[in-house]
């Protein structure tokens, strides 16, 4: 038993997760979503184990390379996704999200993924950390689930001006009003772990709490989207699917912060 | 003066410089900054120079991306500031005169009738009102009682409080910008340096590096000495992430190297038909070393840490001591018998070229080099703004999210011994948990006790 091991694992019960709810999507039937959830939860856990595993093994922090923090965003989609569907019962948006962590689980898997522990460099040396990256892909897995429940609201919305909205589907109202609530979760603890924390580290290791190297930027540009979303929702009364298109926007910015910076851009964080 | 207000206190403005500043940092990160001018023409072409006189090319410090970021304080300032006197009297001077036609018309409302007196059902809806933590505020107006209930109402000042944090952060960086700098010094052991600006100087005791067992490195550390007029004040071992202060001066731990204008070599020459005639010797760059016993000179000429062939000619990639390789001379005599580069990770691999056939064996056995500690001096006057901005951020944010305010407002008036209650709920930021909390309680007032 090792950490590769438990990481297949649960790469396997998130697929059969997926495969449930996939049962779910096409069939309706309310209980093969209800196992879904079961298994994923399972899933969640066995990952958790594997996380703690390679934390033991490595000697810090699950997430300083590409292997690494891709399981662990995998595993923060999961978490986010577990909260919202006990909270908001979004069964609907399960089968979507799951194919998004398991889209990152293979991709972690990968073989261009060098999945060797490696020592850190001196600078990733820090309780910092832990910190700056745990805090940043929780906010970060929120956005995740408001993307998703954008996307549905997008769809929902367009069958139900044609009328064909199907029986007994999430009106749009709802999962507008799902996506407003998973940014107003996420955008304060991006905030915190990406941008606060970000610069307290900076500070401690570089010398400089903000020097506009591209991740930086980067995630001062997904910021800024979001803090778009809030201000035309919160202020101007924007919903629906103007709502929806800027959380869209603002997910992608965060997706390209995570991997576009480190690998089309560079800057002081290539870590790869 | 009214129509300036007018104009930075309108939230179309904020929307268009968070657009107009977010797509100007987009472009920031897709066009290289601070290149040289060649680089720009070799890139671009034509578009370079236009590019460069919009200092677009240094984009973030640039005087008209200050200036979006200077017009975007003023607006936040100017925007939080005319929302403030409302929001205060609405918090501590509610209105409680309220109409019943407004109240219908809000999206959450309700209306019903109770049986039992309007003293009755005013305490009972209190009750439930309390149980659920709500705060109440009531008054009397003819016969009708308007009662307000309201929970977490400081969350209504949250988004004042991330105002307030991110225009200290703004003047913060502005505070860096004028008044920071920030520099690179490289200091070998032993050496002092004056601290530019400062009545203090710098010594290095000590600089070692610490290896994992893979032999990549684990850390750099530096014991720097605070050198006040000619006494010691403070001594402090610094390494990555674990830097010095000192009267507003910060010394970051951020490379190390190695000084290859004098390294001492450790070459070992043997005679090949004869292993025990060999010769140890520690030479530096340019000296001449004797070996008697075989009437041998040799003398080392160049050193590269990090060999590499490139284009016939020898020259080091990196200043790392990756490779290192030094060429040697020797003579007998007056005669260059032989001459070549000789690797210190590879022994076998010396390219040595003989005019005759010569039977010694020269090996570079190890090189001593004094190491530099690469030391960041830096001093930022604007970095406990950033602080404490970031500070108020915070506290703002979680008190606007997850801290959302909400409240209530109740007509209660007594019709044929039954009362009406007319009720709306408002909540910026938690309407569906104020929903179903309204919700809940209207149905349970509907219910007799």
């Amino acid at each position: 038993m090792n950490e590769s091991t438990l990481f297949l694992i649960t790469f396997v019960i998130y697929i059969i997760a997926a495969f449930f709810y996939l049962v779910f999507l096409f069939s309706k039937k309310e209980s093969a979503a209800k196992t879904g959830l079961s298994v994923v939860t399972v899933g969640f856990f066995v990952h958790t184990l594997a996380l703690i595993w390679r934390t033991i093994e490595s000697g810090h922090a699950p997430f300083t390379n590409m292997y690494e923090s891709l399981s662990f965003l995998a595993w923060s989609g999961a978490l986010a996704y577990i909260i919202t569907e006990y909270k908001y019962k979004i069964r609907k948006a399960g089968p979507y999200l799951m194919l998004i962590i398991i889209g990152i689980m293979a991709l972690a898997s990968s073989p261009l993924m060098p999945k060797e522990a490696t020592p850190l460099v001196p600078a990733l040396q820090s309780y910092w950390l832990w910190l700056h990256v745990s805090v940043t892909l929780l906010g970060e897995a929120f956005f995740a689930v408001a993307f998703v429940t954008s996307i549905m609201y997008l769809v929902a919305d367009s069958r139900e001006k044609k009328g064909i909205a199907k029986e007994g589907a999430i009106s749009s109202a709802k999962l507008d009003s799902i996506s407003y609530r998973c940014v107003a979760v996420g955008f304060p603890l991006f905030t915190l772990g990406g941008l606060v924390f970000g610069m307290v580290w900076a500070y401690k290791a570089w010398g400089a709490y903000w020097s506009w190297d591209s991740k930086e930027t980067w995630s001062l540009i997904t910021w800024f989207v979001f803090a778009l979303y809030l201000h035309t929702r919160i202020v101007m009364g924007w919903k629906g699917r103007r709502s929806a298109l800027i959380a869209i926007i603002g997910f992608l910015a965060a997706l390209f912060t995570y991997f576009g910076v480190n690998y089309l851009l560079a800057g002081l964080h290539s870590y790869t | 003066m009214k129509s300036i207000i007018e104009f930075f206190k309108s939230i179309k403005l904020a929307i268009f410089l968070i657009i107009i500043i977010t797509i100007a940092s987009v472009v920031g990160t897709l066009i290289p900054q601070l290149r040289s001018a060649e680089e720009y023409a070799a890139r671009y072409g034509q578009i370079s120079e236009l590019l460069i006189r919009l200092e677009i090319t240094d984009l973030y410090h640039s005087w008209w991306f200050m200036a979006l970021l200077i017009l975007f304080s003023l607006n936040i300032l100017i925007c939080t500031l005319t929302r403030l006197s409302p929001k205060f009297r609405r918090v501590f001077k509610p209105n409680l005169l309220f109409q019943s036609e407004t109240l219908l018309a809000a999206k959450i409302q309700g209306k019903l009738k109770k049986s039992g007196s309007l003293e009755e059902s005013e305490s009972e809806l209190k009750k439930k009102l309390r149980s659920a933590h709500y705060r109440i505020k009531e008054t009397r107006k003819d016969a009708e009682i308007h009662l307000l209930a309201r929970k977490k109402i400081l969350g209504i000042f949250g988004s004042d409080i991330v105002h307030l944090g991110l225009i200290v952060i703004l003047i913060g960086g502005i505070i860096s910008g004028l008044g920071g700098f920030r520099t690179n010094i490289s200091i070998s052991e032993g050496e002092i340096i004056p601290v530019f600006g400062a009545d203090f100087k710098l010594q290095l005791d000590k600089f070692e590096t610490e290896y994992h067992p893979n032999g990549s490195v684990k850390d750099w550390k530096s014991t720097l000495t605070v050198i006040e007029g000619e006494s010691p004040r403070l001594t402090k071992v610094i390494e990555v992430n674990y830097p010095l202060s000192y009267k507003g001066y910060v010394f970051y731990q951020s490379s190390y190297g190695w000084d290859w204008e004098n390294p001492t070599l450790e070459i070992l020459a043997t005679k090949t038909s004869d292993s025990s005639s060999s010769k140890k010797a520690f030479v530096r760059l340019g000296e001449k070393e004797t070996w008697e016993k075989e009437n041998l000179t040799f003398t080392a000429l160049q050193f590269l840490p990090d060999f590499i062939i490139d284009g016939n000619q020898p020259r080091t990639r990196s200043l790392d001591p990756n490779n290192p390789a030094v060429f040697i001379q020797v003579f007998r005599g007056e005669d260059n018998i032989s001459s070549g580069w000789i690797f210190a990770k590879f022994p076998d691999f010396s390219q040595m070229h003989s005019a005759t056939e010569t039977d010694y064996k020269f090996e570079l056995k190890d090189i001593q080099s004094a190491q530099y500690s690469g030391i960041q001096m830096s001093k930022d006057p604007g970095v406990n703004f950033i602080w404490i901005g970031c500070t108020f951020l915070m506290i703002g944010l979680f008190m606007a999210f997850y801290w959302p305010t909400r409240d209530i407002r109740f007509i209660l008036k007594e019709t044929e011994d039954k009362t009406e209650i007319i009720s709306a709920g408002r909540s910026a930021k938690s309407i569906l948990a104020l929903e179903s909390e309204f919700t809940r309680i209207m149905t349970s007032l509907r219910r007799p006790e």
